[in-house]
């Protein structure tokens, strides 16, 4: 717990040391110095911006000060300024290179999709391994097979098979969702028997235990 | 050089050889030079509609097997003298001429006509790609039907790949008191699904099958309906704006079929 008491961040201002909320000050400087001690050549000299994450009182922040400068030669170039405390500890990570595709959302899908932009007519097939997305409509007779999700920003009339590699992850998305048939991996579904409402707000289809499930994918709607 | 149009649809029975007979008649009226070639090889019936067939001598594949000159080929209509049809063949079958061929044919009568109008036989195979192979233009005629239409987006989809862009949409056969009472397809679903420019509605008209069998297309016909249709797209075609007719008397839908008017503006 203690170990991300204090993050160093680069910003293009310069450095900031970002000390974690709860911490009291001794625990901060003993973190301090655990992270600045093995490598104190390498600190000596750097300009510190000034602190942020946890609110510091006066007397801390000249105390961490004189600590940054005695102890560990570095200077601490901003002032007590209680405004500076605003920002959450959480979103200064540093990224470390490997982490820098790190994206703070679930359900990140990288690939090479394909990209048409027309409407799809009767009786045209698109087979292609990974994404698609169609800018226009899908109209009934036409028939997409994509080895990943299929996004159609128009009206979507035909046939569609998603994850046609076996993969149930992969959803079909619509502006508006007519199917003559939606398939998803193996699984198979079509729309109800006689004439539903028309629902005109867009909508994904996925799996959901072993069925496909078409529902609005904007929560309001 | 004269304007190669295609009239095609997909789906057979739609009326691709009534509009080509009426729209090349009105033409012919409107005082151009046409020429009417029926593609329908095996299965021609132009010559019927046009009251042509004891007139025919040569067809079209002796004229592309050289047998026979153009000249001789070409039966002028017995009304119009600036109107003018090539039949088809009705012992051969479509496998007897290829596109490279029609191709040559269709130059050949552009030079000579101010259109050159190809009646289109049903299906995707041989006989289609024979007749769209010399067109620059192409109309697609359906029915408001859903089997019409899909094929008419089959057949879309098919010219948009040959180079034939923008086609001209004609529905034909419309009964507007079933769409009122919403058992026919509306204009505005069609239009939707198949997203092309509409050129003409056609009205249901039982003189249609009078015209057919007397062998005297409609549009020389003031009583008729369907005829009045032509008439007017045929106008447009010659770029003339025209107003869509009002088919019923309920003002509600010729309100929305006027808004489409704005589709109908000539490239």
């Amino acid at each position: 717990m203690a170990e991300n008491a204090v993050i160093f961040k680069g910003t293009k201002d310069g450095l900031y040391i970002i000390l974690k909320e709860e911490m009291d000050l001794d625990t901060i400087k003993a973190n301090l110095d655990k992270k600045i001690k093995p490598s104190k050549r390498f600190f000596e000299g750097a300009k510190i911006m000034n602190f942020k994450g946890k609110k510091l009182t006066q007397e801390e922040f000249d105390d961490l000060k004189e600590v940054i400068e005695q102890e560990y030669g570095m200077t601490v170039v901003g002032s007590f300024n209680e405004k500076s405390f605003e920002a959450k500890a959480e979103s200064f990570e540093i990224k470390k290179p490997d982490m820098l595709e790190q994206l703070p959302f679930e359900n990140v899908h990288k690939g090479e999709a394909l990209l048409i932009r027309a409407t799809l007519r009767s009786g045209q097939l698109i087979q292609y391994k990974g994404d698609v997305v169609i800018v226009g409509d899908v109209n009934p007779g036409a028939h997409i097979k994509a080895g990943g999700s299929v996004i159609i920003m128009g009206t979507m009339r035909g046939i569609v098979h998603a994850g046609a590699n076996g993969d149930y992850g992969a959803f079909i998305v619509a502006y508006k969702m007519q199917p003559t048939q939606l398939r998803i991996g193996d699984i198979i579904t079509r729309s109800p028997d006689g004439l539903g409402s028309k629902y005109n707000n867009p909508e994904i289809a996925m799996v959901k235990q072993g069925m496909v499930v078409v529902e609005p994918y904007l929560r309001n709607k | 050089m004269g304007e190669v149009i295609v009239v095609t649809s997909g789906k057979g029975g739609v009326g691709k050889t009534t509009t080509t007979a009426n729209i090349g008649t009105g033409l012919a009226l409107r005082g151009k030079s046409v020429v009417l070639v029926d593609a329908d090889i095996g299965l021609r019936n132009l010559d019927v509609v046009m009251g042509l067939e004891n007139r025919i001598v040569y067809d079209l594949v002796d004229v592309v097997d050289g047998v026979c000159r153009m000249r001789q080929a070409l039966i002028k209509d017995k009304r119009y003298p600036n109107l003018y049809l090539l039949p088809a063949a009705q012992t051969k079958d479509k496998n007897s001429v290829n596109p490279e061929q029609m191709q040559k044919l269709a130059a050949e009568l552009a030079e000579e006509f101010e259109y050159v109008i190809f009646d289109c036989p049903a299906g995707i195979e041989q006989g289609f790609k024979n007749a769209i192979a010399g067109a620059n233009r192409a109309i697609v005629v359906t029915t408001p039907e859903v089997s019409a239409v899909r094929d008419a987006d089959r057949i879309i989809g098919l010219l948009e790949a040959n180079g034939l862009r923008n086609p001209m949409l004609i529905i034909n056969r419309i009964k507007m008191d079933m769409v009122k009472r919403g058992d026919m397809m509306n204009i505005d679903d069609m239009i939707d699904i198949l997203a092309i420019d509409l050129i003409g509605v056609v009205p249901d008209d039982d003189f249609i099958v009078v015209s057919t069998n007397r062998g005297e297309p409609a549009i020389s016909v003031e009583q008729s309906l369907a005829g009045q249709a032509y008439r007017n797209i045929v106008r447009r075609i010659m770029g003339e704006d025209v107003p869509f007719m009002n088919l019923e008397s309920d003002d509600g839908f010729f309100n929305r079929v006027a808004k489409l008017f704005g589709l109908s503006k000539k490239r």
